[in-house]
This record gives C-alpha cells, structure tokens and sequence, in this order.
C-alpha cells in the first residue's frame, strides 16, 4: 500500500515535532527564570548604588559586541544558531615601582616603605613621565571589548556581576531557542509537505 | 494603554544616526554567506530589558553604524517601535532579534508577516507582562498547523 510509508514517515515527524516542542518548553522556562534573576538583581544594584546609577544614561557612547552569533544552514533547512564570546581586553593597570606618579593632594595608595631618595628621584621622575604618556596613549585609543560593567563604576556591587552573568547565559540560551524554534517551524513545514502527499496518494486510491 | 501612537517620536529613544552603510562586527574575521555568516544579536525592550542584555556583552553602538539596540519608554511610538524593527530586518548582520512580548504585542502584525528564519524572533517576557505562550508568534504557527482535515 502507497499510504504506509507515508504514515509512518509522518507519525516519526509527529514524534520529533512534539519533542522539539517539549525542549522548546523547558528551555523558555529555564531562559525566563534567568532573565527574572537577572532583573532582580539589577533592580538590588539599583536599590545600593542609586536610581541613576543604573540606568540607560550609563551606556557607553561606543559599544564593541563581545557576542558573534554564528549561523549557518542546516541539511534539513533550519539555522542553527551558535554563540562565540570574545573576552573583554582588561586595561592594563600595571602598579608602577614609583610612587610620584599620584601627588600628594589627590588620593591614592602609596608606597610606606621608604625608598632611597637620593638615588632613586631621578629615576622616578624619568618613569613618571613616561608612564604619564603611555597613560595619556591609552586614553587616547578606544579600548576594546571593555566589559560594560565598568559603564557603571569600577566597584560595582556583587548583584550587578551576578545579573550580568545570568544575561550572559540568557543569550546562550537564546541563540538555543533560535535554532529550536528553526527546527521546529522546519518539521511543521515537513509535516505539512507529507500530509498533502497522503491526501494525494488517498485521493488517488479512493479515485 | 500608555503606548498609544503620537505621531511623534521620542527624544528619549537611543537611536543611532542616520547612516545606511552596515559593516559587520569588528569581531568578525571572516563571513560566508552562502554555508553560515556571523551575526549580531538585536534587542527591542525597556530599560531593564536592554541594560541586562548590554551587560551581557550584545550592544553595539557606534559613530558609523545604527545600533543594534532600542530602549522603549514609556512615550516611544509604535512607529518607532516598528520602523526599528523592520530596520533590524533588513540588516544582514542581525540573526536574533530579542524583543519584549508587550511590545511584540504592539507590533503583532510586523511580526506575523516575518516568515523567513533569519533573523529569528525571540519573545521574552518583560517585568510587568511575564511570557505568554499563547501570545508567542512561532507557537501560533506552529499550531495553527493542526486543524480538523489534518486528522481525517
């Protein structure tokens, strides 16, 4: 019989479709969970460091996207969707061996030991500038993949990390959830294709 | 419903400048178009919504191109909300576009007629509307499938 295999080719695509859809489920659980922590946390960084503090205005004025998306078509038809993370370039804030480089009405850490003055003056002041100019250089060049945490300060509170790190796994999921929803639009589309050519081969057989 | 359309866009949306010239990510080394492509992720929401998200490292905000971001306030009109939505459409370096269900409701008919795969369109619940499966476009589509022929 003509209707056999095609039965079977769709009850399998039945079976795929509601197990896709089952994944698809858990996953979107799991994903608005992680996006609620994600804003209760946010809104605790709120609460310590202030209203303004966290907010759209902290956005940097140019954005490098640390997430590359990579798509590409499956043999079935449907993208798949994978995440590739570029680590941001932490600024290297090397300690200089000197202590000048802060004057004395500005705050800042400084060196108790005490250094052989005498000597040593000429040096520091030689590195001073120099590390004055590399600071000046580094200023000057936009730095890269600079994690957007420090949009809002360089000590932010534990909250503000714990949000960012349940976005960066939200963002995981989403690219996951993309290739599911392909998937499953995808075996629809399959579903669809078998269940006309079943009518056909019926149409036929009836006729 | 505090979203109604004014007819006037809002000076508090972050938008980008009115460049049409779209490179891809510095992040990029190489692209194929044909087998796969690198792509960015887009998202549509509040602020919470779009500050979690740039957190998590997505953003792209530049003096050349658009970004790919919009942070819907309370005055944004759905023009906007729209425009910028097809915007994203558009671009061929967008693979994801993550947007708020309530305002995903607004522009229901704009994400309807999206049949192709990319860019997908992901629905996310937002503060004040959590995430409704109902209202999901891709799940309406995949159940609209189902109707009483299929079974016969």
């Amino acid at each position: 019989m003509g209707l056999d295999p095609v039965s079977v080719n769709l009850d399998q695509k039945l079976l795929e479709f509601m197990d896709q859809l089952e994944l698809l489920e858990e996953k979107r659980q799991r994903l608005n969970s992680l996006i609620e922590e994600g804003w209760f946390n946010i809104s605790k960084a709120r609460y310590s460091m202030g209203n303004k503090q966290v907010s759209a205005l902290q956005f940097a004025s140019e954005i490098e996207p640390q997430i590359c998306v990579h798509s590409s078509l499956s043999e079935k038809g449907n993208v798949e969707f994978k995440c590739e993370r570029t680590e941001p370039k932490t600024e290297e804030l090397e300690p200089s061996g000197t202590v000048e480089n802060i004057g004395p009405k500005e705050g800042g850490l400084r060196r108790r030991t005490k250094i052989k003055q005498k000597e040593t003056t000429v040096e520091e002041t030689s590195k001073c500038e120099k590390e004055s100019q590399d600071s000046i250089k580094s200023e000057k060049s936009p730095c890269q993949h600079q994690d957007p945490l420090k949009w809002f300060g360089i000590l932010v509170p534990q909250n503000l990390k714990q949000a960012q790190a349940a976005f960066k796994e939200v963002i995981t999921l989403s690219a996951e959830i993309a290739t599911l929803q392909s998937a499953i639009l995808a075996t629809r589309m399959e579903m669809q294709t078998q269940m006309k050519e079943k009518h056909k081969i019926q149409s036929v057989l009836e006729g | 419903s505090k979203f109604t359309h004014h007819g006037r866009s809002s000076p508090q949306v972050r938008s980008g400048t009115d460049t049409n010239d779209y490179y891809f990510p510095s992040c990029v080394s190489h692209v194929t178009l044909e087998a796969s492509s690198v792509v960015l992720i887009a998202v549509i929401g509040d602020e919470d919504t779009c500050t979690g998200f740039l957190l998590g490292g997505i953003g792209e905000l530049n003096k050349n191109r658009k970004p790919n971001f919009l942070v819907v306030e309370k005055d944004t009109s759905i023009t906007e909300i729209e425009e910028t939505f097809k915007s994203f459409l558009a671009r061929s370096d967008i693979g994801i576009i993550l947007i708020n269900q309530f305002i995903a409701e607004m522009i229901r008919h704009a994400i309807d007629a999206h049949m192709q795969s990319i860019p997908a369109v992901l629905e996310i619940p937002s503060k004040e509307h959590p995430y409704d499966a109902s209202k999901d476009s891709i799940l309406r589509r995949a159940k609209g499938m189902f109707s009483a022929e299929d079974f016969r």
